[in-house]
């Protein structure tokens, strides 16, 4: 009989916590020196904690999609950047035209709803599911209504640019990914990268060159004011908006990756696709399923992006940088797990914002930072905070 | 091989040479300036490619810093180059970022420091260049060995994210205040010395140094131990060849070409900007080694024509143009993408040649051709259309093609020769060798089974997963196991 050892503390387990807790002592010690040194307004850092909380949501969202596919394929979705993108300009050509004229809000809604009813048929299994046919019905009800209408136009076109971006998401699979299913990763990561030049470019082609107002009509991007601590926060509403949904779509995706037959198979795929093949999954269609799902998730982030910024830069350069950094926040989460994503993308939005609030001066080098922890993390642990090791062994 | 084969290759190889030389010469004296401007840049292109094959084809380390390195390379040369001129406008320049110290940085200062009056005469400009390539390659080296350390611990995707992300820190680091007063910022330096740059001399020359010693590498012992590392690395550890040591060297070396073809770069460019810098410049490199042959210097230089050609000849594909015109040409493309499909089932020997897709194909095509000659007698069609990009297009849609029917670029690991140009078959095989095959045949046999197929031709394993869709997958039995114990890594292409 073995009685149960203590693990044993060492330095190199307690070290994680010890930089953590260091790190927001420091916080800390700094936000109460500038409160009390250079009098600071304690809502000055609520905003910026605000404003993190946003670009953090952002960042989680295009995370996700980082991390399911890489959980379950092992490849680098380096487009999905440029996914992010596209289902921005998407949707701002949709809620820019909008209102649309009754007969044309029916048609685009009636092909919509039955994109929408595909997409849930993929969790039910037939069309013809109460499920799916409500869900169709609640599109078309939904879609018309909001398309036929300039105040809500955005919602249509976050709808629509989520549909629209989900099926260029199963498109890049089918085309580019598919065939090289059994390729060495490295060629795989090459057509990747190939594919996130060519959606750049296709960008500029199909969009536009230049950088774009995204203004839809709405309340939401107004500013609020908010009384804390004896000071005023000014934020915009919108910070609400990205937050709520992305609660609302984190919580969907954790639904459908834990209570459906194909989330159950999206995990098992993940796992070990070989034997997931073995037991009657089709591994194919999960993937597609995951790249769906992550385009989803990139469209919406794309959106929110547009309404909290107000601009779009142009196709080129715009998914690069949301993409490298949410690829940051999917690495310091920890590859492969959805928790981990959302963590990793608060926590990468929390550092870029907030130290560029507590520290004057380190604004330029924003971008630079979340390059660097990429190398450190990947460097140092590889496996993120929450991940499982999937640091190549031999 | 026969003696007589031997000396008639080492023959064409001379007249090759001979020709070459003669080109240039022409090129240099009775060319336009376009043309003198593509052949540099081909030179020049053609030196980082090749640097960078170094690392990705005969290492197999995918790297995507090479911007990083060339921009280091760059900016340290031109810095160090620079006339006095534009050292001035600059000092003077109220926009300017650098400083006293920095805008001393010279090699004609400190020649003249040194007393080396032959070095600072403006006659021997050339020579000052090439202390200051030299310089900058070692700039970009010491990065490369920077860059290389990562690669002792990280394999694979992660650490062509790595690469990539050292080569984006440099970039965006240089328009920091930590950097800006060497690089001026944004601004950068404009007046950089074109002699060097511009001469297809010196460019050819370059390259010339740089192909004859990265073939020379690739068959020493030096080369050997990073194929070796490229197609196994616990193999290679096992025998006893010092994993860190070499990956670090490949980095470096690699790094230092670079490094010098970047300063070649921005004499080419007659300016050190830092847009001139981004990723893309990775990016086609990653292409003319990819299409050329991961791992094959010679095609490496066949890719880098390639991409140059497409890059600076491809203007009339982004010129304006009737809407009609763009839906004819993409009717044209729907059509050949028919012929391809059919053609590549009939290689693959799939029946029936004519599948679903190839119908498909072929009315769209020939929807959109009706659509192109109708549509403007219905008011449709009407106007023109600018495709701006299309080139970059062009090279990304050429990169997935490549990498999804010929993983290993058109000349693969192997090297041009005259044998495979002039399509010559090898000597039969003897006797002895006869009886080993049909030996190996019968020991390896019984064990089909149990073991996944041996590699066959790339294109027959896709033919071959393609038809059992109806099982549920194209996963690969093979790349499974590789995907989980990674011994397979770095044994691609």
């Amino acid at each position: 009989m073995q009685t149960e050892r203590r693990r044993r503390l060492t330095l190199s387990r307690l070290a994680p916590w010890l930089i953590g807790a260091a790190v927001i002592v420091a916080i800390m010690a700094r936000i109460v020196f500038l409160v009390t040194q250079r009098d600071y307004n304690p809502s000055f850092f609520a905003g910026a904690m605000l404003q993190s909380l946003q670009l953090g949501s952002l960042y989680a969202l295009i995370a996700l999609g980082y991390t399911m596919v890489y959980g379950i394929i092992r490849l680098i979705n380096f487009a999905h950047g440029e996914v992010f993108m596209v289902g921005a300009f998407i949707s701002y050509y949709i809620f820019s035209r909008t209102p649309y004229a009754i007969t044309w809000a029916l048609m685009v809604a009636a092909l919509s709803a039955f994109g929408l009813m595909y997409v849930v048929s993929l969790w039910r299994g037939r069309l013809t599911d109460p499920v799916v046919l409500g869900a169709g019905l609640l599109g078309f009800l939904s879609l018309t209504l909001t398309l036929s209408s300039s105040q809500l136009g955005w919602i249509a076109a976050l709808l629509l640019s989520m549909l629209m971006t989900g099926v260029i998401g199963i498109l890049l699979d089918r085309v580019a990914y598919r065939p090289l299913r059994g390729a060495p990763r490295i060629s795989l990561l090459i057509t990747a990268i190939a594919m996130s030049f060519f959606l750049q470019n296709a960008g500029v082609l199909a969009f536009t060159g230049n950088v774009t107002a995204y203004r839809p009509e709405t309340s939401w991007t107004q500013t609020m004011q908010l009384q804390f601590a004896g000071g005023t926060i000014y934020a915009s509403r919108v910070v609400i908006l990205v937050l709520l949904l992305t609660i609302v779509l984190v919580v969907i995706l954790n639904l459908f990756v834990t209570r459906t037959r194909l989330g159950k198979a999206m995990r098992a795929s993940a796992q070990d696709p070989e034997v997931a093949q073995m037991m009657g999954i089709d591994v194919n269609r999960v993937i597609a399923t995951t790249f769906l799902l992550g385009s989803m998730l990139a469209a919406a982030a794309g959106v929110l992006w547009g309404l909290s910024y107000g601009t779009l830069s142009q196709p080129a350069v715009m998914g690069l940088l949301p993409g490298i950094k949410a690829f940051a926040a999917a690495v310091v989460g920890g590859i492969g797990s959805l928790p981990g994503a959302v963590i990793g993308g608060l926590l990468l939005g929390f550092m870029e914002n907030f130290f560029t609030a507590l520290i004057p001066g380190v604004t330029q080098y924003r971008d630079t930072f979340a390059f660097a922890l990429l190398i450190l993390v990947l460097l140092v642990r590889p496996s993120g905070i929450v991940g499982e090791d999937l640091s190549e062994k031999v | 091989m026969p003696q007589d084969r031997t000396v008639r290759n080492a023959l064409l190889t001379v007249a090759g040479l001979a020709l070459l030389a003669i080109v240039l010469y022409l090129v240099q004296e009775q060319g336009g300036t376009k043309l003198q401007q593509v052949f540099a840049l081909f030179a020049i292109w053609g030196t980082a490619a090749v640097s960078l094959n170094l690392i990705n084809g005969t290492t197999g380390i995918l790297s995507l810093g090479h911007h990083g390195f060339m921009l280091l390379g760059g900016y340290t040369t031109a810095l160090l180059i620079l006339p006095e001129l534009n050292r001035e406008r600059i000092a003077t320049s109220a926009r300017s970022l650098m400083n006293e110290f920095t805008l001393s940085l010279s090699v004609e200062n400190w020649a003249s420091k040194l007393g080396l009056e032959a070095l600072a005469a403006p006659e021997a400009l050339w020579l000052r260049f090439i202390v200051a390539m030299f310089i900058g390659g070692l700039v970009a080296a010491a990065f490369g060995l920077l860059v290389g350390i990562p690669s002792l611990r990280l394999r694979g995707d992660y650490l062509a994210i790595v690469t990539f992300g050292f080569g984006e820190i440099i970039r965006l680091l240089a328009s920091t205040d930590m950097l800006s007063s060497f690089t001026n910022g944004s601004l950068g330096y404009t007046g950089v010395p074109g002699l060097v740059g511009k001469s297809l001399w010196w460019t050819f020359g370059v390259l010339a140094i740089t192909v004859f010693f990265m073939s020379r590498l690739k068959f020493s012992s030096y080369g050997r131990a990073l194929q070796g590392i490229r197609e196994d690395e616990v193999a290679a550890q096992a025998m006893g060849i010092n994993l860190a040591y070499n990956k670090v060297l490949a980095f470096t070396l690699s790094a230092f070409f670079a490094g010098v073809a970047g300063g070649l770069y921005v004499s080419w460019l007659s300016s050190a900007r830092l847009d001139s810098f981004l990723f893309f410049l990775t990016f086609y490199f990653l292409v003319a080694v990819s299409v050329g042959g991961t791992g094959s210097v010679t095609g490496t230089l066949m890719g880098t024509a390639l991409v140059v050609f497409v890059l600076q000849y491809g203007d009339p594909l982004e010129q304006t143009y009737p809407l009609t015109t763009w839906v004819f040409a993409g009717g044209v493309l729907l059509a050949l993408a028919a012929l391809g499909t059919f053609v590549y089932r009939g290689t693959l020997r799939l029946r029936p040649r004519l599948n679903a897709a190839v119908y498909l194909l072929a009315a769209l095509a020939l929807l959109t051709v009706i659509v192109s000659y109708v549509g403007p007698s219905f008011d449709w069609l009407q106007g023109d259309f600018r495709a701006f990009g299309l080139r970059r297009i062009f090279l990304a849609v050429l990169l997935i093609v490549i990498m999804v029917f010929r993983p290993s670029g058109v000349l693969g690991r192997a090297e041009f020769s005259w044998a495979w140009l002039l399509r010559e078959r090898r000597d039969e095989p003897t006797d002895e060798e006869r009886a080993q095959d049909d030996w190996m045949h019968k020991a390896a046999a019984p064990v089909g089974g149990d073991e996944p197929r041996a590699a066959a031709h790339p294109l027959l394993e896709l033919g071959a997963k393609d038809e059992d869709n109806g099982a549920g997958g194209e996963i690969d039995a093979r790349s499974n196991r590789a995907g989980r114990t990674q011994s397979d890594e770095g044994r691609e292409t």
